[in-house]
């Protein structure tokens, strides 16, 4: 019998990317949302919300014997469950990376598997993704469902970081596999820098900045305001034209004022004009779109220029993660910094950080060979910050190469292991292509 | 969603995505009960080849599968010996062939992501057609020569889908309807009992008002229904049941309602393992629910901490903040 393909899903906060191993893209891209009726979860949870919080949990669901209709089954996520927010009530069943309502998330996860992907999960294993410092109460849970509800194969649950370093050895610049390096990682809500030493993440040197997509389109739209170009778009359109441009037409500089000098030189060159429709009545509209193109993303790099309570910009960041790990990775740390996320995808963004990141690292060893009057001499440290071309879904291109292994299945959990263990099987953290 | 869909969405939204704006591809995919489809494009970004993967292609092709195929989608079935290796049937699509309109084409990606349903479901019409065959033949008035007719001839081929690794399909035609038997093994024992509560209640459920109408259904647990009754192989044990569904004519009376009929009975397996999870989702969540109050319960029962002064060894008090 021929092996059925694993299946890969990767819960973000913002996006559920999911699809089956050895495919290049997911399958599908979606909101992690659901649409629960109203009158069946939203009524008993606000009576229990007073005194001390209670473990989120559903609207309690009655009893059975009150159980006559299908209520439980009505119930829309992703893109459906957007459209149908009128008539539902929308949950995140993920907060900051982390699973927080189990309920709805059970429900989530059945309507993927069974409405989106098209698989029996009986005949299939499944790689599931985590943040780093996911509690290990977490991953039972997962277990749990997967394997009490599902009854799944087998089930593997990687950390986000270790995936998005696997992703990187497609780029024609690695030539050596391995899972040691700095994943930034970058999505709409927050940025991560997180620190991986073969395949393991060094919990206590994550840093989060608080720049990520989102700001960079409000910087944008912004920036609109302040022209008075923003008066031509519809006022419902605003953000969307915001993330168009920033998507489109913006890029990072490696030197701002020799940037602004020359946009300044010559305009008709360097400005764009983006050319939008309204929506509804069909009416057309101009924009310029000005020197925002590269101040966009300069956020990251000068955050001073976006907000006035973070002011370390990423490089710095990048570099007090390295020196604040173990001596003996930072090294391999300095040599394989890696890009995953929407956010990163700005062209020329891997170059100019790997320019700052190196400038900080020259300038310590300059000054420390100084200090000791000449008589040590470095040899120098090797900055290398990666990109390639699926960054964009960095995180699950790496779990649908790793589970397109052969090795995936001796790594993965399997079905007699739980049954054996229980879920306490899940604790125990394997690491992949420790072998590769 | 009680029903599932019939319809593939990979191949629906990877195909709409690529009429608009052709390019290269290589997807592989699944669906239920074992078929693998891969979609690619192998010489140009312009022939898209879809080729699927089916396990009960050997039982498929006895019962007319490739035929029906080739007239569904004219033109687009390649010969036996141009299937994709690995894979028991391929289409071609040229994109450059395609129908002008968006509806014709969006008619045509409707079409496509039915290819497995399309497939599957050969062996159905061949029995819906056995059975108008027969019942022409069927002409004795109605009386004393009924008890002497022998059965045997009265009844079609008995077809047999080994859809999955040990389940089973069995369709057969007569005079006056066609049953539909499914074998079904839980692996799981929780599974197990939910899946005999579940289709005792599909049993039950035609006793409704409403329901009437609906093809009647039997379920029996460990032996195999008589229909079947004299195939080789057929177990019996614990975790065996056999599922019966008998069609009468006005299930499968005009094409779109012998096709509705058909797409929903091929799906019953994967509705009925669906609904299992489901119903194990709905339990685990009203165990979290209890366990929530009971916690409340458990908080409110904890003995208040006495705040007795303590005193220092000089003899002064402190507090706790």
């Amino acid at each position: 019998m021929n092996r059925q393909p694993p299946l890969v899903i990767d819960n973000g906060t913002g996006y559920t990317k999911m699809g089956f191993a050895g495919n290049s893209e997911p399958s599908f891209v979606f909101p992690t949302v659901i649409a629960t009726h109203q009158s069946s979860s939203s009524g008993p949870t606000t009576q229990s919300t007073g005194g001390r919080a209670p473990p989120p949990v559903a609207g309690k669901p009655g009893h059975l014997a009150s159980k006559r209709g299908i209520e439980d089954l009505d119930f829309y996520i992703g893109d459906e469950a957007v459209a149908n927010s009128k008539t539902y009530s929308l949950h995140y069943p993920i907060r900051h990376g982390q699973i927080e309502n189990w309920d709805h998330m059970e429900r989530f996860w059945e309507q993927c598997i069974f409405k989106y992907l098209r698989a029996e999960p009986e005949d299939h294993y499944v790689l599931l993704t985590e943040p780093p410092l996911n509690p290990p109460e977490n991953r039972e849970n997962t277990a749990e469902i997967m394997f009490e509800s599902f009854n799944v194969q087998g089930l593997y649950i990687a950390v986000q970081a270790v995936l998005a370093l696997a992703a990187s050895w497609t780029s024609s610049k690695v030539n050596e596999r391995t899972l040691t390096g700095v994943v930034i990682d970058s999505g709409d809500g927050v940025t991560h820098t997180i620190p991986v030493a073969e395949g393991y993440v060094i919990g206590s040197s994550i840093k989060a900045i608080p720049i990520a997509g989102r700001d960079i389109t409000y910087f944008v739209q912004q920036f609109l305001r302040d022209r008075g170009e923003s008066a031509a778009i519809p006022s419902e359109d605003q953000l969307k034209v915001a993330e168009k441009i920033k998507e489109d037409y913006t890029y990072v500089c490696q030197d701002i004022v020799k940037e602004f000098k020359k946009y300044d030189a010559d305009p008709y060159r360097y400005f764009a004009r983006f050319a939008g429709e309204h929506s509804v009545t069909g009416r057309k509209y101009d924009l310029d779109i000005g020197y925002e193109r590269f101040l966009a993303p300069e956020i990251f790099f000068n955050p001073e220029i976006y907000s006035s309570d973070f002011l370390t910009p990423l490089p710095e960041v990048v570099d007090t993660v390295i020196q604040t790990s173990p001596i003996d990775v930072r090294r391999g740390l300095y040599k394989n910094i890696v890009l995953s996320g929407g956010s990163t995808m700005f062209k020329d963004f891997g170059k100019r950080l790997q320019r700052d990141v190196k400038a900080i690292v020259d300038g310590r060893i300059a000054g420390s060979e100084q200090r000791s009057g000449g008589l040590i001499k470095s040899s120098g440290v090797e900055v290398n910050v990666i990109s390639h071309k699926r960054q964009r879904y960095a995180v699950w291109y790496g779990g649908s190469l790793m589970a397109s292994t052969p090795e995936f299945y001796n790594v993965s959990h399997s079905r007699v292991d739980y049954e054996e263990y229980g879920p306490s099987l899940v604790r125990r953290f394997s690491v992949f292509g420790s072998a590769v | 969603m009680i029903l599932l869909e019939s319809r593939n969405t990979v191949i629906n939204d990877v195909l709409l995505d690529r009429f608009e704006k052709p390019s290269r591809m290589d997807i592989q995919f699944v669906d239920y009960d074992n078929v693998r489809f891969h979609l690619s494009t192998a010489d140009s970004k312009t022939v898209i080849l879809l080729s699927m993967g089916i396990q009960c292609w050997p039982d498929l092709i006895k019962y007319g599968a490739r035929e029906h195929l080739q007239k569904e989608y004219a033109g687009l079935v390649l010969p036996p010996n141009e299937t994709e290796p690995e894979y028991d049937v391929t289409l071609s699509i040229d994109l450059e062939k395609l129908p002008p309109t968006a509806e014709e084409r969006s008619a045509l990606v409707q079409k496509l992501a039915l290819f497995k349903s399309t497939a599957m479901s050969a062996p159905f019409l061949a029995a819906f057609a056995e059975q108008a065959q027969l019942q022409s033949s069927y002409k004795e008035p109605a009386g004393a020569q009924q008890f002497e007719l022998p059965p045997a001839e009265s009844q079609g081929e008995l077809k047999i889908i080994k859809y999955r690794e040990e389940e089973a399909m069995f369709i057969q035609a007569r005079h006056d309807r066609v049953t539909v038997i499914f074998s079904t093994v839980f692996k799981e024992e929780t599974d197990r009992v939910y899946g005999r509560v579940f289709l005792q209640e599909f049993v039950d459920a035609r006793r409704l008002q409403s329901l009437q109408s609906a093809p009647q259904v039997t379920y029996s647990n460990r032996e195999p229904p008589l229909e079947i009754r004299h195939v080789p192989g057929l177990k019996n044990g614990e975790d065996w049941g056999y599922v019966t569904f008998v069609l009468f004519p006005r299930h499968f009376a005009n094409p779109t309602q012998a096709l509705s009929t058909i797409h929903r009975i091929q799906l019953f397996r994967d509705y009925l393992h669906y609904h299992i999870k489901c119903s194990k989702a709905y339990m685990h969540s009203r165990m979290r629910a209890r366990v929530a109050e009971f916690l409340k319960v458990l908080n409110r029962a904890k003995p208040e901490v006495a705040t007795a002064e303590r005193k220092t060894a000089s003899g002064r008090t402190f507090q706790r903040r």
